[in-house]
């Protein structure tokens, strides 16, 4: 008898371990897809190739742009300060500000070489937003990377929080202070001078 | 002389029983950890000051994870959703930012260990990790690390988080023996024996001492009045203080410059690393001082909250 209930708790627990395991959720899902398709583009022989390279580098900023809310992560950047921003200059912003970000980022995501992308966790932040939580291992380093999801027809990535330190706060801070002294426009232009 | 015998074999005895219980302790520890990986977030946005109440609450989730684990989705809602009240303000919310009342002295200190490091040391530090191989840089990492095991045990045993400590004294023994002398970081091959990095700045935010201010020192970088007095606590318990320092019982054999040639020589050996972190930080940066200065924060509220 004390046998049968404890193989029944031990069917019970895996089970639940395995349905605990499979709910990953619509962000992670979403995400996922959208990392193994850049990982897919950035594995392809037609990459390494240099005539047919700027065809593939549109096809992997596509991709990346395809899951990036690039004017949700520019208002959260600004945080108050957006409604400062008249939409014109709003505008202009979020495609400087993007433009940054993709410079700066597609070297690294370009250096991708056999790093493996672990799914940990997805948090539900409520209103729309999911945190998923994961792991990127590579070269005997572990990366815990989290990613901020907000639902309007489709997640796509508002934050993203390296070791700790989210990327869209370390902007406001840095705007923050910027707007303190300098006008919007002068940011604008200091940061389409960043890219160049 | 049984009896003296079965003395003899005690110790070994104890230590072996001690290493496989805390090996095994952390095997167990599974389903926890896995929940511990959900809890930190919702205590990073959290302050300091409410951060124990977290962690408190936090050991008790997980008993019922491990008792049922069907309840864990469950227990980790219920667990975060007091953490974000109003979920528009997400993220959205400025955390309380740390004041810089020395800002002047800041900025110049910043400006020279850029100059020095970024600048002066990038060179040897490109020549020094293209002459030595990787692996040897981490094995002296790592053999370091190993031996400052103090620091950190005795910090996790400060923040009374027994679980971390039992898993530093596990990598300990593991990599001391194993690891050869902690060159190799075997321990690392199990999930539940990772890496930790606790420090005593660590241990006062736990405790609810905040950052304070932001400051910048020459040569050793950001910090806040909080970890700068945390540095201190970290000498203390630094093994190399008790070698090397002018008290130490063989004060003649050990000269006290020793201990700060080996922290040099890490600092040094760990420059390729470090100037990467840098890098990532400051060259997307708008404004590359307070973006080392925010990372340096969040980092750190990071680092206490787990």
């Amino acid at each position: 008898m004390h046998r049968f209930v404890s193989r029944l708790v031990l069917t019970l627990v895996l089970l639940a371990a395995t349905v605990a395991g499979a709910q990953a959720g619509p962000a992670t899902d979403t995400l996922s897809q959208s990392v193994d398709k850049i990982i897919a583009l950035l594995a392809d022989p037609a990459y390494k190739a240099s005539d047919t390279r700027p065809a593939m580098r549109a096809k992997l900023i596509a991709a990346i742009g395809e899951i990036f809310d690039m004017k949700e992560l520019s208002r959260r950047a600004l945080g108050p300060e957006w409604n400062k921003f008249t939409p014109e200059q709003q505008e202009r912003f979020v495609a400087a500000f993007g433009t940054l970000l993709e410079n700066t980022y597609l070297d690294k995501i370009e250096s991708y070489t056999d790093e493996k992308v672990q799914y940990l966790t997805e948090q539900d932040l409520g209103g729309g937003k999911a945190e998923v939580s994961t792991k990127v291992m590579g070269k005997g380093k572990e990366i815990p990377i989290a990613y901020r999801l907000t639902d309007r027809g489709g997640w796509k990535v508002y934050d993203v929080v390296i070791e700790g330190v989210s990327l869209v706060q370390n902007y406001r801070s840095q705007f923050g202070q910027l707007l303190m002294n300098e006008s919007p426009d002068a940011v604008i232009a200091k940061i389409s001078q960043k890219r160049s | 002389m049984t009896a003296a015998l079965s003395r003899k074999r005690l110790i070994p005895l104890l230590l072996l029983s001690v290493l496989v219980m805390t090996g095994c302790n952390g095997r167990q520890k599974t389903s926890k950890d896995f929940d511990k990986a959900v809890a930190p977030t919702p205590a990073a946005v959290q302050t300091p000051a409410q951060a124990p109440t977290q962690t408190a609450a936090a050991p008790a989730s997980t008993e019922a994870v491990a008792a049922k684990p069907a309840a864990a989705p469950v227990a980790a809602v219920t667990q975060t959703a007091p953490a974000a009240p109003s979920a528009d303000d997400y993220a959205e919310t400025p955390y309380k930012p740390t004041p810089d009342p020395l800002y002047y002295w800041n900025k110049t200190w910043f400006k020279f260990n850029d100059l020095f490091y970024s600048g002066l040391m990038r060179p040897f530090a490109k020549g020094y990790a293209f002459v030595v191989p990787k692996q040897v840089r981490t094995g002296l990492t790592n053999a370091y690390q190993n031996f400052i095991f103090p620091i950190r045990f005795l910090n996790a045993l400060l923040q009374l988080d027994f679980k971390k400590a039992s898993k530093e004294f596990g990598r300990f023994m593991i990599n001391s023996t194993l690891g050869i002398g902690g060159l190799v970081d075997v321990a690392k091959a199990d999930p539940n024996l990772a890496p930790g990095n606790e420090d005593f700045g660590q241990t006062l935010g736990r405790w609810g001492v905040g950052d304070g201010f932001y400051i910048v020192w020459p040569l050793l970088g950001p910090s806040t009045a909080r970890d700068t007095i945390g540095m201190a606590g970290d000498a203390a318990a630094n093994p190399l203080t008790w070698i090397f320092g002018p008290w130490s019982i063989y004060g003649d054999d050990n000269p006290w410059y020793w201990s700060y040639i080996i922290k040099g020589g890490d600092v040094f050996n760990n420059l390729p690393n470090t100037l990467e972190a840098y890098d990532a930080v400051v060259k997307p940066a708008v404004d590359p001082y307070t973006a080392v200065k925010d990372a340096y924060i969040q980092y750190r509220r990071n680092a206490v909250s787990q």
